[in-house]
């Protein structure tokens, strides 16, 4: 029998992860409190589902099959008989405590609740549940269709079995696994903070231009993205957050410290490709 | 424009107007040309570093002496037109080394150091003719690619900074000009991730070949940060952190426990 997956939230990740499980045969149910979020992203999936028929990646048969397994879901309790759940709503903790509270109670008791925070502890996310051992982390990268990783988070609740069942769940939908403890910023979100965080403190010395830095750490470095282009893209609002909620939940280790510039930047409206200006300007795009 | 720190010294090429560019670039190709037959570079210092630059130099063409001892260069000293001082951390050998240079090359000759772990500026205390000394982010792994981090000291002139750049654009390398700062860029943040990628395995976060596999998955890296501090030498890593850490005296560059530990090891133990 197909794997059935619930998603809640209905934005950019909930669509994400809904649009690659329906292409790996999964029925999925997505939920959203609001059903003008649901159409949004059952249009977002067909956008980018059309894009992967153009180059070929899938047929066209397969697209509306896929399609046909995502069903719109605007009552919670219609996803109590699924295999798993996949919290995918705001990095608010109180918001996805209240959330859990509640899939603890309608959800089948075999079924695994993940939650796909990028920032905030699965730990204290699954103490609102009376089964804190069903609870994992499953962090889902953007654009979720392309990126092959999942960060499987253990809680300090999180029993093994649960932890086996989400890597299945991420390899049956095609996805690579790591398995990360809970801790700040799990794997990428933590050792990525340097790339950004020294970018940031050889500009403020004044050892470099951010134009020269981004050269240098492609050119030199081979990376495919210099730090303040990916800064650009991601958000300085978005990567200041991150930056913040690591450095607040590592008790302000230096190592982590964030930058007053990149505060100066969000503080500005500057966060990058999506306001049309970061550190480059992006207007005549 | 929303750059709040400009470097004063910046790119030379990026100031240019393209017309000027264009034309800077056909002069280039022109003197590449001649310069390419009559180069001899001498490396010495850090072995690992000289094996690489050796290899990156002969398949651009160029002439390479590897310099084992300094008493052989007093023979060649008249066919060396460019030479580059290697040694990643240890200063007694580097003074030594670049002592020996100054006093037998001719003064037009210029002298590139590596700088990752002292500023040219210090390390120009140790010879008499400073303005040809100008520094290099000599680290292992980042010669295989096209951009050179290249430090001139405020003593460097602009005919030593003109001869090094000409010497890269020979072998078709950019070079990208930065202030004089311990761990210049790249080495700086490429150690301070794989440091952080050392806290994370220290404190249980994951097992090191997830960490290399979530960091090239996850977010596009081109090798995973332990497989390519393993590449790079833990040792190497440990020294350009405790240069920062004791330029900077700061504890954001303390060395992971476990990462000093590999370096004494040599290798990752895990």
């Amino acid at each position: 029998m197909a794997l059935s997956i619930g998603i809640v939230g209905a934005g950019t990740m909930g669509a994400g992860i809904a649009h690659v499980a329906a292409l790996h045969k999964c029925s999925v149910a997505l939920y959203d409190i609001n059903e003008e979020v649901i159409r949004r992203g059952i249009e977002r999936i067909n956008f980018e589902m059309k894009k992967s028929v153009d180059k070929s990646k899938i047929s066209e048969e397969e697209m509306k099959q896929a399609m046909g397994r995502i069903k719109k879901r605007t009552n919670i309790n219609d996803l109590d008989t699924c295999d798993i759940i996949i919290e995918a709503v705001l990095e608010d903790l109180r918001v996805k405590k209240d959330l859990f509270k509640k899939l603890d109670q309608i959800a089948h008791h075999t079924t695994i609740l993940a939650t796909n925070t990028s920032s905030l502890s699965i730990t204290s996310i699954a103490s609102a549940t009376k089964k804190p051992e069903r609870v994992v982390g499953m962090h889902f990268f953007n654009p979720v269709h392309l990126m092959k990783l999942v960060e499987i988070v253990k809680g300090a609740r999180t029993s093994d079995e649960t932890v086996k069942r989400a890597m299945e769940v991420a390899h049956t939908i095609g996805k690579k696994t790591v398995l990360a403890k809970d801790t700040p910023g799990f794997i990428v979100n933590r050792i990525a903070r340097p790339f950004y965080g020294e970018a940031l403190r050889l500009l403020s010395e004044g050892v470099a231009s951010f134009q020269d830095i981004d050269r240098i750490v492609k050119g030199s470095g081979g990376f495919k993205m210099g730090p303040f282009e990916l800064m650009d893209l991601i958000g300085n609002d978005v990567n200041f957050a991150v930056t913040e909620s690591v450095y607040e939940q590592m008790y302000h280790d230096p190592r982590f410290q964030p930058s007053p510039i990149q505060k100066q930047m969000v503080e500005a409206g500057l966060l990058g490709k999506k306001t049309k200006k970061g550190f480059y300007n992006y207007e005549e795009l | 424009m929303t750059a709040k720190v400009k470097s004063k010294k910046s790119t030379i090429e990026s100031k240019k107007k393209p017309a000027e560019t264009s034309k800077a670039k056909q002069s280039q190709s022109h003197q590449t040309h001649a310069e390419m037959k009559k180069h001899l570079a001498c490396l010495l210092g850090d072995e690992q570093l000289v094996k690489e630059y050796s290899t990156v130099f002969q398949s651009a063409g160029i002439a390479v002496l590897e310099l084992k001892n300094l008493a052989s260069l007093k023979t060649s000293a008249k066919k060396i037109t460019i030479a580059f001082e290697l040694t990643l951390a240890n200063s007694t050998e580097k003074q030594k080394n670049l002592q020996a240079l100054d006093e037998s090359l001719a003064i037009d000759i210029p002298i590139v150091t590596n700088a990752v772990t002292a500023t040219v500026l210090s390390q120009a205390q140790h010879v008499t003719h400073k303005e040809r000394l100008i520094g290099i982010s000599a680290f292992p792994t980042l010669l295989e690619n096209n951009v050179v981090e290249i430090a001139p000291s405020l003593y460097t002139s602009q005919a030593s900074a003109d001869a090094v750049k000409g010497f890269f654009t020979s072998m078709k390398k950019e070079i990208a000009i930065i202030e004089d700062a311990v761990g210049m860029v790249m080495p700086r943040i490429l150690c301070q991730i794989i440091n952080e990628a050392l806290f994370a395995v220290q404190s249980d976060v994951a097992n090191p070949k997830d960490i290399d596999t979530a960091m090239k998955l996850g977010t596009n890296y081109p090798h995973g940060p332990i497989e390519w501090g393993e590449k790079i030498g833990f040792k190497n890593i440990v020294a350009v952190l405790d240069a920062l850490y004791n330029n900077h005296k700061e504890e954001r560059y303390r060395v992971a426990p476990l990462l000093r530990q590999m370096a004494i090891a040599g290798r990752f133990w895990l």
